[in-house]
């Protein structure tokens, strides 16, 4: 859970807290497919994304949209949040266990974000913060932004 | 190719019964952890919930793409009703207006409607189109409050 932010204490400008993931494992992506019901199964079976030409199975995009929620909710409380939208931007694929040292950095994803606006609309005052998350190799999974109306002092 | 005379086009309606249990697991997750101990405990915790200001336990943010998935087979019936070819697929975008929380024994309904259509001609193959095709649902509970408005934009590329 986060701690109050309150509007005036926001500026534009402002980096949201940076959040780094734990390095994505196939295990992983099997909880959310489990949790999802998302069973497509480019997500958890080697065989079938080889049919595609793909060398090994790829997350979920919904999955690094829900890690990003995490990461704003880690700042803002839930209730502030008003507006989330992503654009998918990059597939991921997770680690390699045989080889967890040379394939974490595609696996881990850290998301980032800045204050761009700030402004009332319904008598609320909110701010919009433009965010990205992408993994350890520069590799741009999702790009977007959220809205969240914050409490006043 | 997406067929355009689908604009416009409702589909049918789907109901999905808020448990505890799922979004406890949806939440372990996106949270990538195997405890509930380990996540925020808004989405396992009543009384926690309840001292941050919430009625009841609530659904993280991106909880609701899971509705269609085990109420109505997901974008399949969806896909097929569009004649969008499966091998070129993909999610563009995803958006979500929150107007409501969702907490455990609600019933919340989606309906769904494709709201626009439009082609991108792609940059690397001038005269190859990438075709767009854009969903809005509405989510309501049980007592008819829109709770989440969202829009997904699928790609053939």
């Amino acid at each position: 859970m986060s701690k109050a932010i309150y509007f005036e204490d926001v500026n534009i400008g402002d980096a949201m807290p940076a959040f780094t993931s734990d390095p994505l494992t196939r295990t992983h992506l099997v909880r959310y497919a489990g949790a999802s019901g998302d069973f497509n199964p480019l997500h958890h079976d080697e065989t079938f994304a080889s049919m595609f030409g793909m060398p090994r199975v790829i997350s979920h995009g919904m999955l690094i949209m829900g890690m990003t929620s995490r990461a704003i909710t880690e700042w803002i409380d839930n209730k502030c949040l008003k507006n989330f939208k992503v654009r998918f931007s990059g597939m991921t694929e997770p680690v390699d266990l045989t080889d967890f040292e040379n394939t974490k950095a595609r696996a881990t994803i850290t998301v980032t974000g800045t204050v761009v606006n700030k402004f009332t609309e319904g008598g609320e005052n909110r701010i919009q913060c433009e965010i990205q998350a992408a993994d350890a190799l520069g590799g741009v999974k999702l790009t977007g932004s959220f809205i969240a109306a914050l409490p006043s002092k | 190719m997406a067929d355009k005379s689908k604009l416009g086009m409702e589909f049918a309606p789907y109901t999905f019964e808020v448990e505890k249990g799922k979004i406890a697991e949806f939440a372990m997750a996106i949270y990538q952890k195997e405890s509930k101990d380990q996540i925020s405990p808004l989405y396992t915790d009543r009384e926690a919930a309840k001292k941050a200001g919430y009625k009841d336990i609530i659904a993280p943010p991106t909880f609701q793409t899971s509705f269609p998935l085990w109420a109505s087979g997901g974008l399949m019936p969806i896909i097929q009703a569009l004649n969008i070819n499966l091998m070129r697929l993909l999610h563009g975008e995803e958006e979500y207006e929150y107007l409501g929380a969702i907490h455990p024994g609600d019933s919340m309904t989606g309906r769904s409607k494709v709201v626009d259509m439009y082609e991108k001609e792609k940059k690397d193959k001038p005269g190859k189109f990438m075709e767009f095709t854009v969903i809005e649902t509405e989510i309501r509970n049980q007592r008819g409050e829109l709770v989440i408005k969202s829009r997904s934009t699928i790609v053939e590329r």
